[in-house]
């Protein structure tokens, strides 16, 4: 059984400060193919190449060989700003993903446009502001009635909700998540993982989801992978992976990273 | 008194388009754009070339502004050269360069365009005398001032109604949080030169009216402009607040006059005119300065 392509990398690697002492190869070489269905977490210490991977497929910037494939197409030379109509992309800092300045109602009505010529005509319509109560509404935060309140008024968890569904709305054909939740208390950071998990679903987006967190790491998705030192070491499926558990994975790691590790860090975010 | 603020009003009200140019890049597109004080001359210069070449006065003005418009373009594209890839919003040295070098490169423009370093135009209809031509009435005092309110007014409108478009939420995004409204699929390097170009527009269109007001164009009038753009928008913001977009262009408007009243003000009671520059270096830097202070204070 095969599924159709969602995204590929051949070769991809990334190297930062070549031909100094602080060269570090982010990327090393890595291959992965990505079905259209897949809902993918990935893990790995600091500095294993995780940010790099999820940067390198957005586009913020080239690869320094290989390439990159979304939905059929080598899309390795295309810009951030050409690539992003396919792509959806939500930070960690609940900050990165809207305008501070401006009002709810505009953040929404600019991510309905992705893909979409700006033009000159009124970017708040009245029928992009039902269309957008009608999205904020399942939020469950009342932001539908604050249509016309600057986001710089909200709190992270409202923040991020909106940046999640900005990054969505226009149902984009990959959705990159990275660390999105690590910056939220617990129980906002609940609200917002099951948020994503419902959209994903609903929307059907190929996701990949960066986390330092290993339980949350197992709990979602279908597939994981496990980075170090950029490359992949890990990349377990379905059945594999569901009867994986938080100590299995540190073994794992141990066994292939060949070294011990802050593991704390990991265990606790 | 009242001839003191017939005169603030006339001044404020010349000179709040480029205020409002200012705040396209400071605020809007969080560019602090130098090129003001070589594309105000530039339109007082191209203005002035062509009314005294027996141009009308209108089509004089309107390549006034157009000549900023180009500036502006120019600027942006230097911007785009100098920051050469960096895609971080808040690196502002290729900003100011590129606005520095735009600057001392329009002063030759300028020049040449003129032919030398003063045009009078003393015998010259402005733009707003045709007007007042045109419906019988001299254009002095109250009547100049309601003229230039209602000229205000059409320029206030297409400006907020432009930054309420598609293109004006992306290009008011673009300094706002340049990351996300380029993951949203939009060529924010495009968007700033347009604003670029925009704002500089409104500053030629400045020089323009206000050469024709003071009966001449002069190599030296764009000196401390953008301070002057600066002071404009800040005392806008802390007097009259910033609700809303549509508002604070009010607001500026408003911080125009007001800053016009403040300069009168202070040559009436005996300050010298050359030292009004000073003053509102100063000003600017006590307004910029005192939020960061006041909080510096409460946190010691």
């Amino acid at each position: 059984m095969t599924s159709p392509e969602g995204l590929r990398l051949e070769e991809a690697t990334k190297v930062f400060f070549p031909r100094t002492p602080n060269e570090v190869t982010a990327l090393d070489s890595v291959n992965l193919v990505v079905s259209a269905e897949d809902f993918i977490t990935i893990i790995g210490s600091n500095g294993a190449g995780k940010s790099t991977l999820l940067n390198t497929i957005s586009g913020t910037f080239l690869p320094d060989d290989g390439h990159v494939w979304l939905a059929g197409e080598d899309i390795t030379a295309n810009p951030e700003y050409v690539r992003a109509r396919a792509i959806g992309r939500v930070f960690q800092d609940p900050r990165a993903g809207t305008a501070p300045s401006m009002t709810i109602e505009e953040n929404m009505a600019m991510a309905l446009l992705r893909c979409k010529p700006r033009r000159l005509r009124r970017g708040v319509t009245k029928r992009r502001r039902n269309l957008i109560s009608e999205q904020l509404a399942p939020l469950e935060m009342g932001l539908e009635k604050r249509l016309n309140t600057e986001v710089s008024k909200l709190s992270g968890g409202q923040r991020q909700a909106l940046s999640l569904l900005m990054a969505t709305v226009a149902e984009p054909k990959l959705l990159l998540l990275d660390e999105h939740t690590a910056a939220l208390d617990p129980k906002v950071a609940e609200t917002i993982m099951n948020l994503t998990g419902a959209i994903v679903q609903d929307k059907n987006l190929t996701t990949l989801m960066v986390t330092h967190n290993m339980e949350l790491a197992l709990r979602w998705g279908n597939r994981l992978l496990m980075m170090h030192k950029g490359k992949i070491v890990l990349d377990v499926e379905r059945e594999e992976k569901d009867t994986l558990t938080v100590p299995d994975l540190v073994q794992k790691f141990h066994d292939v990273a060949g070294e011990s590790l802050a593991v704390d860090r990991m265990l606790l975010d | 008194m009242e001839a003191l603020i017939v005169h603030a009003m006339e001044q404020g009200l010349l000179y709040c388009f480029m205020v409002l140019g200012v705040y396209i890049t400071f605020r809007v597109l969080d560019f602090p754009d130098l090129t003001v004080d070589g594309s105000l001359p530039l339109g007082a210069a191209v203005t002035a070339a062509m009314a005294t070449g027996g141009h009308s006065v209108y089509l004089a003005t309107a390549a006034g502004m157009g000549a900023g418009l180009v500036a502006g373009l120019f600027t942006g594209l230097l911007h785009l050269l100098l920051k050469m890839g960096q895609a971080d919003a808040t690196n502002y040295g290729p900003k100011l360069l590129s606005g520095i070098l735009m600057m001392t490169a329009l002063y030759t423009v300028n020049l040449r365009v003129m032919g030398r370093s003063n045009i009078p135009l003393l015998s010259i209809d402005t733009m707003f005398d045709r007007m007042g031509q045109a419906i019988s009435v001299t254009m002095t005092g109250w009547r100049l001032v309601a003229a230039l309110l209602v000229f205000m007014l059409i320029i206030k409108f297409i400006l907020d109604w432009f930054l309420h478009t598609e293109m004006g939420l992306a290009l008011r995004a673009t300094g706002n949080n340049e990351q996300m409204i380029r993951s949203l699929g939009v060529n924010t390097d495009k968007l700033r030169v347009l604003g670029l170009a925009l704002s500089n527009g409104l500053v030629a269109l400045t020089g323009s009216i206000v050469a024709q007001q003071q009966g001449f164009a002069d190599i030296g009038m764009g000196i401390g402009t953008i301070v002057a753009g600066l002071a404009g928008v800040i005392i806008g913001e802390v007097v009259f607040g910033m609700r809303s977009i549509g508002w604070v262009l009010f607001s500026v408007v408003g911080g125009s006059i007001t800053y016009r009243l403040l300069i009168a003000l202070s040559l009436r009671m005996g300050i010298q005119p050359t030292d009004v520059k000073l003053l509102t270096a100063l000003l600017v830097v006590v307004a910029l300065a005192s939020p960061a202070v006041r909080k510096k204070v409460v946190n010691a």
